[in-house]
Order: C-alpha cells, then sequence, then structure tokens
C-alpha cells in the first residue's frame, strides 16, 4: 500500500494526496493499492510546481493500531519532531496520531538514497 | 565590535529585496523549483522534513544585545518560539514559510545580520575563540582577523562555486576551542620569539564520511599575508578539487591525495605569483577593523572579589556554577562565563525566544553589549564582573540557563539528526537526552570530569562525532536507528579521529553503553585523568570488552 506525499511550497508544511487534492493529516492520505494510480497521482503532482516540491510515493503498512508509514522518517514526517511533542502536525492528538506514534516495528529502510544532493 | 558602514547596510537591505522578487517569482510559478534551489540555499533558506529552515550566520559566533533579541523576536513571530545554534555558532530556526523569508531577512539586515554563505559551495561562515578578547591565553584577538576574511570571502566572485563548501576557523590561543584542526583551514595565530604575529595555516581537516585530522602546511605564515597565502590556497583548491564525485570534492581529499608536502609546494608556487600589494589587507584597513575591537570599556578593578568568594562559600549551586561555567578573564576583577543550552532534558543547543531575550540583557547589562555562541553549542557572557556573577547567576537560574555542565558528560553536541534534517539517518536529540539523563546528578557528572560527547544523526558529522570523547552516529540498519560508538577523538588542540567501538546499538541501548564505558573509565583511570587520556593509555579493547562483553 502506498500514499504520495511532498512539501507545500509556500510553507514546506508535509502534504499528502487525496483525490487531487492536498491534505495535511497522514490519516486523511489516499491509500493506493496499485501502483499506477499512485504514479499517477505523483505524475500530477509533479505538474504543481506552484503548489508542492517534490512529491513521491511512501509505503504504508499496517501496523497494528492502525495505518502507518514503513519508514520511521516518514513517520517523523507524518507527525512532527519526537523532542517537541507540541509542534508539528502531532500537537492536535487523537487517536490517528496516537496510532502513528506507537507504530513501530514495521520499519525498513526509505529507499531514499543520495540525501546529500536533495537538501 | 564590528559594525557595519551605510554601505554594508545598503548592501544587505539589496540582497533581501533580490530575494524578494525571487520568492515573488517563484510563488508565481517563473521559476521552476531547480532554478529557485540555488538561490534559495545562497540565502541560508533550506527546505528539510516539516518546514523550511533559516540559517541566520553569527560572524565568529558574536552577537550584541540588539541582535540577540532580533533573533527571539523572530523565533516568536515567525517560529515557534525556538531557535537552535549550530557547531558554526550559527542559528537556525526550523519552522520558516517560504513566504515570510524576505521579511525575516529585512529584519536581520536592520541589525547588521543575514544568511549569506551559510549553504552553498562558498567559503562559510568563519569561527573563532568564543573567548576572544576575554582570554589571557590568546596572542592577538582572533575577531579582527575573522573579520577580515569575512570581508574578503563574503561574495567573492573566484570563491563562490567552489567544489565543495569551504570552513575556516581561527584561534589566537593554544587551548583550541574552535576544532581548527578538523576545518578546510584551521588558523592558529602565534608569535615568534622577535614577537612577530603570524598563523601555523593548517589545511585539509575535516569530519563528514573521511574524517581527517589536518596537516600544517605553513608554520608561520607573517600574519600580513595572510589573504594572499589564502588565495592560493583556495585557487589551488579550485583548480585541482574534484568536481566529479560530491562525496571527494572537499579540499581534505585533495591534500591527502597530493600529500601535505606537494599540496604545500603548489600553495607557494601559486603565491609567488600573486601580487602581495593587491591581494593582502592594507595596514590602514586592518587598522581600522583593529579599532573597531580594541575599545572594550573595561574597568581597573582588583583581583578578587569578596561578593563572588562570600557567595561562593554560601550557596553550593553558585559555587558549582563557578567550578564548571566561570573562566578566567584577561583583565582583574573580569569573568568569562559559560551559558550551558544543555540542561537536562533539554534540546541541545535550543534557546527559547525568552531565554534569548534574557541572555541578550544580561549581556547588555553585565559583559559590556557582548555575547558569543560557542561550537559546542552553548552561549558566552565573555566580560563579567567578578562582582556581578552572583546576580548573572540568578537570573540564569531563572530562566533555566544555569547549568553547570560545561565540558561535562551532560555538555552534550548533537546535530537537529532526523527530528528535524532532511539528510539525517536516525535521530540525536534524544538519544543526547537519554544520555543526559544518565549524568543529571551534578556530583556525579563532576566526579567523572570533562567527557565530550558529540552526536550525529548521519555521516555528515555536524554533530562532530569523529572528535569525540565517546562519539554517536546515528546510521540507519535495515530501516532501524541503530548508532555506532566511537572513542578517543578530540577536535581540541589534542586533535584526533574517534576509532570506532564495535557493531552499530539499537536506539534503546546507547546510554546504558556510554554508563558503562565511563563506569570502565571510573575504574581504571589514574589520578587526575580525563576520560580522554585514560582511553589513550590504556585503548580500546578494555571499553570494548564492557560494551559487548554480554554478547560473548
Amino acid at each position: 500500500m502506498k500514499v504520495v506525499t511532498a512539501n507545500r511550497l509556500i510553507d514546506g508544511e508535509v502534504v499528502f494526496w487525496k483525490a487531487g487534492q492536498w491534505v495535511e493529516r497522514f490519516a486523511d492520505a489516499e491509500l493506493f493499492t496499485e501502483a499506477e494510480p499512485g504514479e499517477a497521482a505523483v505524475a500530477v503532482g509533479k505538474g504543481q510546481p506552484k503548489v508542492i516540491v517534490e512529491p513521491y510515493l511512501i509505503d504504508v503498512v499496517e501496523s497494528g493500531s492502525g495505518l502507518a508509514p514503513v519508514s520511521y522518517r516518514e513517520r517523523i514526517r507524518a507527525l512532527g519532531p519526537t523532542n517537541e511533542p507540541t509542534h508539528g502536525k502531532q500537537a492536535e492528538g487523537g487517536a490517528a496520531i496516537e496510532a502513528l506514534q506507537h507504530a513501530s516495528g514495521a520499519a525498513r529502510s526509505s529507499g531514499r538514497l543520495d540525501l546529500i544532493r536533495r537538501k | 565590535m564590528y559594525l557595519y558602514d551605510a554601505l554594508d547596510k545598503e548592501f544587505l537591505a539589496d540582497r533581501s529585496a533580490e530575494f524578494r522578487g525571487q520568492v515573488a517569482r517563484r510563488l508565481a510559478g517563473e521559476l521552476s523549483e531547480d532554478q529557485f534551489k540555488p538561490l534559495r540555499l545562497m540565502n541560508g533558506l533550506y527546505l528539510q522534513l516539516h518546514a523550511y529552515m533559516l540559517r541566520v550566520a553569527i560572524p565568529y559566533g558574536s552577537l550584541n544585545a540588539v541582535q540577540a533579541r532580533r533573533l527571539a523576536e523572530i523565533a516568536r513571530r515567525y517560529d515557534k518560539g525556538y531557535g537552535h545554534f549550530t557547531t558554526r555558532q550559527n542559528i537556525q530556526f526550523n519552522w520558516i514559510k517560504l513566504a515570510d523569508a524576505p521579511d525575516i531577512l529585512d529584519q536581520l539586515a536592520e541589525v547588521d545580520l543575514h544568511a549569506i554563505q551559510t549553504s552553498g559551495n562558498c567559503i562559510r561562515n568563519v569561527t573563532a575563540d568564543p573567548y576572544a578578547g576575554a582570554t589571557a591565553e590568546e596572542v592577538d584577538d582572533p575577531r579582527v582577523w575573522s573579520e577580515v576574511i569575512r570581508q574578503w570571502s563574503t561574495l567573492h566572485p573566484e570563491f563562490s562555486f567552489l567544489p565543495r563548501k569551504f570552513k575556516i576557523a581561527i584561534t589566537a590561543a593554544p587551548k583550541d576551542r574552535t576544532a581548527a584542526r578538523v576545518h578546510d583551514i584551521g588558523l592558529v595565530a602565534r608569535r615568534d620569539r622577535d614577537g612577530t604575529l603570524g598563523f601555523e595555516v593548517i589545511v585539509g581537516g575535516g569530519q563528514g564520511r573521511t574524517p581527517y585530522v589536518g596537516p600544517t602546511i605553513k608554520e608561520h605564515l607573517p600574519a600580513g599575508r595572510l589573504l594572499s597565502y589564502l588565495e592560493a590556497v583556495l585557487r589551488v583548491y579550485n583548480r585541482h578539487g574534484r568536481r566529479d564525485n560530491i562525496y571527494k570534492a572537499r579540499i581534505k581529499i585533495l591534500v591527502a591525495a597530493l600529500g601535505a608536502e606537494e599540496f604545500g609546494r603548489q600553495v607557494e608556487e601559486e603565491w609567488a605569483k600573486i601580487d602581495g600589494a593587491r591581494a593582502d589587507l592594507p595596514d590602514t584597513e586592518l587598522a581600522r577593523i583593529r579599532g573597531a575591537f580594541a575599545t572594550t570599556p573595561f574597568e581597573t578593578l582588583p583581583a578578587t572579589s569578596a561578593i563572588f568568594e562570600a557567595n561562593k562559600a554560601a550557596d553550593p549551586a553558585f559555587a558549582r556554577f563557578a567550578r564548571n561555567n566561570v573562566k578566567p578573564h584577561k583583565k582583574s576583577g573580569y569573568a568569562v562565563v559559560v551559558v550551558s543550552l544543555k540542561a537536562v532534558g533539554q534540546t541541545p543547543g535550543d534557546a527559547t525566544a525568552d531565554q534569548l531575550e534574557v541572555v541578550a540583557d544580561l549581556a547588555e547589562r553585565y559583559s559590556l553589549n557582548d555575547l558569543r555562541v560557542t561550537h559546542a553549542q552553548n552561549l558566552v557572557l565573555p566580560h563579567v564582573k567578578l562582582d556581578d556573577l552572583p546576580v548573572v547567576h540568578a537570573a540564569l537560574q531563572k530562566a533555566g540557563l544555569a547549568t553547570a555542565n560545561i565540558d561535562l558528560a551532560s555538555d552534550i553536541i548533537a546535530c537537529p539528526g532526523l527530528d528535524y534534517c532532511a539528510l539525517a539517518n536516525a535521530r540525536a536529540i534524544p538519544v543526547a537526552q537519554h544520555i543526559a539523563a544518565k549524568f543529571a546528578d551534578a556530583d556525579y557528572a563532576e566526579k567523572v570530569g570533562e567527557l565530550k560527547i558529540k552526536i550525529s544523526g548521519c555521516i555528515n558529522a555536524c554533530g562532530h562525532h569523529h572528535v569525540a570523547h565517546i562519539g554517536v552516529l546515528g546510521v540507519d540498519k535495515k530501516g532501524e536507528e541503530f548508532y555506532q560508538l566511537s572513542l578517543g577523538g578530540s577536535g581540541a588542540e589534542d586533535a584526533s579521529i574517534a576509532q570506532i567501538l564495535g557493531p552499530a546499538l539499537p536506539a534503546d541501548k546507547v546510554a546504558e553503553a556510554v554508563d558503562t564505558l565511563v563506569d570502565k573509565y571510573l575504574s581504571v583511570r589514574e589520578g587526575e585523568e580525563r576520560f580522554l587520556d585514560t582511553f589513550r593509555r590504556v585503548g580500546m579493547a578494555p571499553f570494548k570488552e564492557a560494551v559487548y562483553a554480554d554478547a560473548h
């Protein structure tokens, strides 16, 4: 299962694709079980340079308490920094946030190599 | 301190206006991200995990109260009320919106601050001894030379597109508080027998994935020839440094490939071609810059203070602070005060807007309007009267800034790591917090003594783990955060690169392992040995055995 994510151009906020819109909550993200529609969403995102920066697909799994990104990097993006629990998306709390915070054990590499070039 | 003239101010205002135009064109879709990215990076604006990050230059780590208050205002208005001081004596704001960045640059420019050359393959913010102008150890004021290099390197047309970034550190004291030997260029000012000022020039040190302690290529460069010699070094690097592989592009790789002797020979050859009269700074200009730092209005005071001594005797917390955070000053009756940003449980190097304002007020009132940032992510009030120390301490205490742990185990350097940084493989901050908690007992921390623990969330080594007594490097091991420990590094005058202890440990075992290492050290140390001294005497084996004993 996959979700499409990016950063919003104007403020850098982490956003997720949902049926043609970019939404802020991971819990609202559209879930792709097939490769093709996910890649199509990425392609649409790449055509929106005034809205978002660098859309890409991430893997998500059922973590026991709900769906969560596989990589801890993406879980931190979906939540906010772990050293400041009141900052970022996690600040609103609730069941979906808690599920993400408790997701663990399913992690594997994000596969995003060569990050030094990305900044 | 050095103050900008009308020309500098006009330049900063223009630069900010230029960036405002670039941002507007990006938001309007007239610039693509690929076109815009180098422009925003030239203004210190990165896109990180959760938002944009703005890295503001603090030249040689020196601020006045007005500047510190402005940083506090920016933290409060445009960030979430805090900033993060870095190992390059800069400050980073983690929650910046692209649309706000031009306004922020305007507000920085109003107080002579900017974000120029805090990114990109250029000469970055020059770092210097945070005790400059205050310590009796120094042979000259390194801020003078830092300012010379700042002016020379700012938007230098020849050196704005180097093979890779370029970092210079300057110290004028035998005790190195700048990590000069692990910089692209480290300059150590010395006087020869007849009193002539010169620099030991160390080139090709560095951290990252190939750490080196830099070799000395010139023992005593006459100070007046500094700029022409730097020009020669940079020119040789710019010509021969590798541009085909980002991981082999730093000057350290070139110096290692050629050998220090051959690199030095090429620099001499290049130097001989340069017209010193054109390239070196005229004496009049040097005198003008020196004048900006020579006017510190010290009072004539007795060497001891009854108030200071009485408070030490009466208040154990103050006595502890005096032992660990108060350093000798060149003027009698004054002291250097180090303000720890490493309270147990805190994010290393973070300061809230309120804390910045407290420190700004203290700097203005008690430290001749002077405030410094250290490469160890702490702050310094460089010129505090001994008589004023108790009241300064009380104000710091009230603001949560009086942790008496400078250079002790809980004074940990940590990069932002995966909590913020797009490059990181693992988190650094929570690991630092776990380790610091083990040394929360101040008596125990003092018993352990000087212990420099440094943590990086990836191989780029912003957290200086290679030059830590105990270094911690976060790695991504099959998708989990693991941490590789290394021992025996030093970024000081006795510089060395730490050696890897053994297989990487899971996150929840790191603090425990540090605890085990310290227990082993305490059991084998002799006399007043620091952890580093003991390690150098007994070697890796006993420490390795202690940590991995269970695995056997």
